[in-house]
């Protein structure tokens, strides 16, 4: 834009000629225009709710719902990828991420399409955790849904000199438009889940029939969702393919089990079967379609019932970010004493390289997951500090021993059984 | 402890071997529903009817719904019949079933089942066997819908295994040593959050409520630092000459105020 001003300058200043330069169509210069063009990706900097560009490698990133998991892949999750949850034991903990990543969907405005073959779709949106908005948030909120009237306010009796503070928010909350805190006690509204779109894909009401035998290469039920989802890709103009479109939006898939026997897959049944390259087919497809389209896709698996190996390897290849969810529930580190603050381990074993050489890295492996009763938190692994010898604390040899035993990558010196005078 | 397998809709995996044999803990379950006036229908594979309905008293058998599928897997008998329906036949028309009222569905067993059947297929089926439903007619109640399945540990590898506790919504393995046989339950618990409150001044050995005077007169109690309202407004509004200070605070991250739990972060 300044540069068409100086453009302009020097037409005028050359002084010969007379025709007015007040029209943009003599000089070659055009501004900028916010809409144009049909490609999507690149550095182009798209103002769509609930995005931001990465500070790293200028990519649109949308959060997945947790500040920290977003935190600890590099900013977010980048546009056109697919984050691949691999589902912990007894998957406990792994809806709890897809329902993140869905209620963040909701706050921002994304459309959503959810594919499950175990819940109806509209079941899984009833039990989103309910958003934890500060003041800014909640006005906004109530001025889409409907104007309410401000609550007068309480006359306290004892408390009179409080009267007039504003109420202090018990929390954290997000101020700003990417990422948000949810309150995981409590579900989310009727009128949010009213006000949002999505598309649910529940796949016994997709198939029918039970064929004999199945002969093609890709199983009825991976087929099915891919049709839906290059469906509403087409027909919502997520690909730009509608030009007509003023306001561009995100898409965000969610996958629930997919893998499954419920799927039609036989991956977790047996270790050789026909036609094992259903699900890798199936996610090179997908990826194929992301990339060409403004979504992002969650997708939660369950990897520890996957009895051949080289399957889980080509899964985890093919999708662009992985985290895997550990829990103690009924092994043996449920009375590790060095476990007993956690409920799991949380690895993230793959990040992406998109459009660079390098990866950001978080340099700490060792993470761990608590489920408290309204926030799911993700912290390094370690030990307690080491306060006075008079505070009883479950006794500092046990630990250590089992810190040597989880050998050297958690940060700390393996030989704790001195204690440390300052 | 039966009592607790029953509870809850969904599918019951009974997790037998060889030295522990779980054929009498199902038995048991289905008489436990049986008394609770439900229907119990028994898809019978293993052993015989006769076999089955043998223990149990006449109000259970009367509830019972055989169907066999011992005697005659292959339909030999009748060899007119165009297709044979089959174990998946038979469930199936389990699924479709249109009686009121709650049910029980006894498996015995899904080892077999798993050994006719692709595993894929048993899996799809036993998910919607195992949905509550609507029961048709004017109240429309959903129903729990109880399958109490019985599977022979060894005959399988760990992939079906798996693929089927996954399904479950509870799982029985039974073991033992030296004679006792054991039973370790792992119940999967959707989240659910107690909507009610607990009353606490319910079993107290002394009296916490007042009673109508008491309220009144404590109502009218003057308090030390209440003034009048005028007052209370003066004090309230800064004067020309006071600043008043204020505390922007935000929680980041790391402050999470429970108001139920604050001492969450503390350890006894």
């Amino acid at each position: 834009m300044a540069a068409a001003a100086t453009c302009g300058a020097g037409v005028l200043s050359s002084g010969f000629v007379a025709s007015t330069t007040r029209q943009s169509d003599t000089t070659s210069f055009q501004r900028r225009s916010k809409a144009s063009g049909a490609d999507g990706g690149g550095p182009r900097l798209l103002s769509i709710a609930g995005t931001r560009p990465s500070v790293r490698n200028g990519q649109l990133l949308v959060s997945t719902g947790l500040p920290a998991l977003d935190q600890l892949l590099g900013g977010g999750l980048a546009v056109g990828t697919v984050l691949l949850i691999e589902e912990d034991k007894y998957n406990m903990y792994s809806p709890l991420l897809f329902k993140y990543f869905l209620a963040e969907g909701i706050v921002n405005g994304h459309t959503l399409l959810v594919a499950s073959a175990k819940e109806k779709p509209a079941d899984i949106l009833q039990e989103l955790p309910a958003p934890q908005l500060d003041d800014n948030g909640k006005k906004e909120l109530d001025d889409i849904h409907n104007p309410q009237t401000p609550d007068t306010d309480v006359n306290m009796k004892i408390a009179w000199r409080y009267q007039f503070l504003p109420k202090m928010q018990v929390g954290p909350v997000s101020s700003s438009r990417f990422g948000h805190y949810y309150d995981v006690s409590k579900r989310i509204s009727q009128e949010l889940l009213g006000s949002s779109k999505w598309h649910g894909f529940f796949l016994p009401e997709h198939i029918t029939t039970e064929l004999k035998g199945e002969s093609c290469s890709l199983s009825r039920g991976y087929m099915k969702l891919l049709e839906f989802i290059q469906n509403i890709i087409y027909t919502e103009g997520f690909d730009g393919s509608n030009p007509q479109k003023k306001q561009k939006n995100i898409l965000r898939i969610g996958i629930q089990n997919l893998g499954s026997p419920l799927w039609g897959d036989y991956i977790c049944c047996t270790e050789n079967c026909d036609n094992s390259l259903r699900l890798t087919k199936f996610l090179y497809i997908l990826r194929g379609l992301l990339r060409t389209s403004l979504s992002a896709c969650i997708i939660t698996m369950p990897t520890h019932l996957i009895q051949n190996r080289a399957i889980t390897t080509r899964v985890r290849n093919l999708s662009d970010t992985v985290v895997g969810l550990e829990s103690f529930i009924g092994s043996e580190s449920e009375t590790n004493p060095f476990y007993k603050d956690y409920h799991g381990l949380i690895h993230i074993r793959k990040i992406p390289r998109l459009n660079n050489l390098t990866c950001d890295e978080w340099d700490v492996k060792d993470l761990a997951f608590k489920l408290k009763r309204k926030l799911f938190t993700i912290e390094r692994l370690h030990l307690p500090p080491d306060l006075s010898d008079t505070v009883s604390r479950s006794s500092k040899q046990d630990l250590a021993d089992s810190a040597k035993l989880l050998g050297p990558g958690c940060g700390m010196m393996a030989g704790g059984k001195k204690h440390l005078d300052f | 402890m039966l009592d607790s397998l029953l509870a809850v809709g969904g599918l019951v995996l009974l997790r037998d071997s060889v030295e522990w044999e779980g054929r009498s803990l199902l038995k048991a379950l289905i008489k436990k529903s049986a008394l609770r006036g439900e229907q119990i229908h028994v898809l019978g594979c293993e052993v015989s009817e006769e076999e089955f309905r043998e223990g149990f008293g006449s109000d259970v058998n009367s509830r019972l719904v055989y169907h066999d599928l011992f005697k005659d897997p292959l339909n030999w008998s009748k060899p007119g019949e165009a297709v044979p329906e089959g174990p998946l036949g038979a469930l199936r028309a389990m699924c479709r079933r249109t009686d009121p009222g709650p049910v029980t569905i006894a498996l015995d067993s899904v080892s077999w089942l798993l050994l006719h059947l692709p595993c894929v297929t048993l899996c799809q089926t036993l998910h919607a066997l195992s949905q509550p439903r609507v029961s048709p007619g004017t109240n429309s109640l959903v129903e729990q819908v109880r399958v109490l399945g019985l599977l022979h540990e060894e005959l399988h590898g760990p992939g079906p295994t798996g693929a089927l506790s996954t399904l479950a919504h509870t799982e029985v393995i039974l073991s033992g040593k030296m004679g006792q046989t054991s039973a370790s339950i792992l119940c999967r618990r959707p989240q659910q959050r107690a909507t009610y409150q607990v009353d606490p001044t319910a079993h107290l050995t002394f009296n916490l409520h007042l009673s109508k005077e008491e309220r009144e007169a404590r109502d009218s109690l003057t308090l030390p630092f209440q003034f009048s309202s005028e007052k209370q407004q003066a004090l309230l509004r800064p004067g020309p000459g006071q600043t008043t200070s204020h505390i922007f605070y935000e929680p980041d991250a790391f402050d999470d105020v429970d108001q139920e739990d604050p001492d969450d972060d503390l350890d006894f």
